[in-house]
């Protein structure tokens, strides 16, 4: 049990590191899903069902729709928009 | 030294979480290393609340008097999570406006009072 | 200030800051072997007192029932923020095409997409409803299942494609859900000053442990919240997808 919440905590910073470092923010959306099931999975080794339900729900699925709907207008919003194969 | 890990990790994802938001070039991307910082101190609070040799405080199959941790800190978390992801909604919708209104994202080139 | 500065600033606390943060981490309580005496209490006196048997829930809805009061407060305040700010600049004409990209081919949605989303969008929202409906039993709630519901609502876009979609989605009924549930928190705890009590106090029978209904007022409590953050997540996707849409007219 000390082994799983010792290889956990040091995924959770690795997570933690790679949100940061996708710049691009598409990119982005998947690392924070990711990030999202590698907090739940810790949550559930620390003995907190409640915590890894919300942390699912809301981590793997409600924030990188946000995100990515957000993107989304952003890129159909422009006066001139950009054409296929531009970022 | 292992027993220091979890606060060590909390402090490196608020860390990194605030190299994010200095080093970004773009919004979107600084409201994801907002939420990294975030979840440093869901890790923190949890971290706190632990207990070895312990279960979940749910009584429903376990009679209520075995070790359980502690439910006060998974209670702040857990709505805490919740109203973090309506509140990375609202920062969202700014930055849906930002660039209609300036037509770029980028903290270096939208000062204030320009 | 330009950003060479900003990040020597940012480096420069970080600095100042890493002897100190190391001891406080030496310093902490060892992690899982100190002693939690509030959580020890709480986990003995949910059962017996309030007949439930999810603690976390207790804690939430009635030890701590103020705080999530406030927590919900700041839910219903930021999407009403984030619908503001997005239906304000949009204006009343409302079309139900999506916007494209030009040059950009729009693949016809596949059988296998509306198929499963149809099949499983359903028996999401209902299990979302189960997670709401067991607070006090096991582990789940109103934040849990709201967000379960909404994410139910959401997978039916996928699969239906804006137009339908925008169908199903009455824009009202999720505003009445939104602002009725942040109402009926508030009102669940007037309701013990009228008997009396204190606010927010449990003075509904207890029910029997084990019970879906247990827990007196915390039923009531955990539906507004379900509503509020269901309703809340909805409106937030809906309108963020309303900005997607094509206008009518140019300008």
């Amino acid at each position: 049990m000390t082994v799983l919440i010792w290889i956990l905590l040091l995924l959770t910073a690795a997570a933690g590191a790679g949100i940061v470092f996708s710049r691009e923010p598409r990119q982005q959306v998947l690392a924070i899903a990711g990030n999202g099931l590698v907090l739940t999975l810790l949550f559930t080794a620390l003995q907190a069902p409640d915590v890894a339900f919300s942390e699912l729900a809301v981590g793997t699925v409600a924030l990188p729709l946000l995100f990515l709907v957000a993107l989304t207008s952003i890129r159909t919003d422009r006066k001139d928009p950009p054409r296929v194969g531009q970022p | 030294m292992t027993a220091l890990l979890p606060w060590l990790v909390a402090a490196w994802l608020a860390a990194i979480g605030l190299y994010g938001v200095v080093t970004s070039r773009n919004y979107v991307h600084l409201i994801g290393c907002l939420t990294v910082f975030q979840s440093a101190t869901y890790v923190l609070l949890l971290c706190v609340g632990y207990k070895w040799n312990a279960g979940p405080p749910i009584f429903y199959s376990h009679p209520p008097g075995t070790p359980a941790v502690d439910p006060v800190v998974q209670a702040l978390v857990l709505t805490d999570i919740v109203v973090g992801a309506t509140v990375a909604a609202l920062l969202l919708a700014m930055c849906v406006q930002l660039h209609k209104r300036k037509g770029t994202l980028d903290p270096e080139t939208l000062r204030p009072l320009r | 200030m330009s950003a060479a500065w900003r990040k020597a600033l940012f480096g420069l606390g970080l600095l100042l800051l890493l002897a100190p943060v190391v001891g406080v981490a030496f310093h902490m309580p060892s992690f899982g072997d100190h002693p939690l005496p509030y959580g020890d209490a709480i986990n003995e006196g949910a059962p017996r007192d309030r007949h439930v048997s999810n603690a976390v829930s207790a804690v939430n809805f009635d030890y701590r029932g103020f705080d999530t009061l406030g927590e919900e407060f700041m839910l219903v305040t930021a999407v009403t923020g984030a619908v503001f700010l997005l239906r304000g600049s949009r204006g009343e004409a409302v079309t139900s095409k999506p916007g494209t990209l030009p040059n950009r081919p729009i693949a016809a949605r596949s059988d296998a997409v509306w198929l499963i989303s149809r099949l499983s969008g359903p028996f999401l929202m209902m299990f979302g409803l189960y997670v709401v409906l067991h607070a006090t039993v096991t582990p789940g709630g109103g934040f849990q299942g709201g967000v379960i519901i909404a994410s139910g609502l959401l997978l039916l876009f996928l699969g239906e494609g804006y137009r339908g979609w925008r169908h199903i989605m009455h824009s009202t009924l999720l505003d009445i859900l939104e602002g009725g549930g942040a109402l009926l928190f508030a009102l669940a705890g007037l309701a013990p000053m009228l008997l009396g009590a204190s606010y927010m106090q449990n003075v509904l029978p207890l029910g029997t442990f084990r019970d879906m209904l247990s827990g007196g007022l915390m039923p009531v409590v955990n539906a507004a919240v379900a509503f509020a953050v269901l309703a809340g997540f909805s409106m937030v996707f809906l309108e963020f997808l309303e900005e997607t849409r094509q206008p009518d007219k140019q300008g």
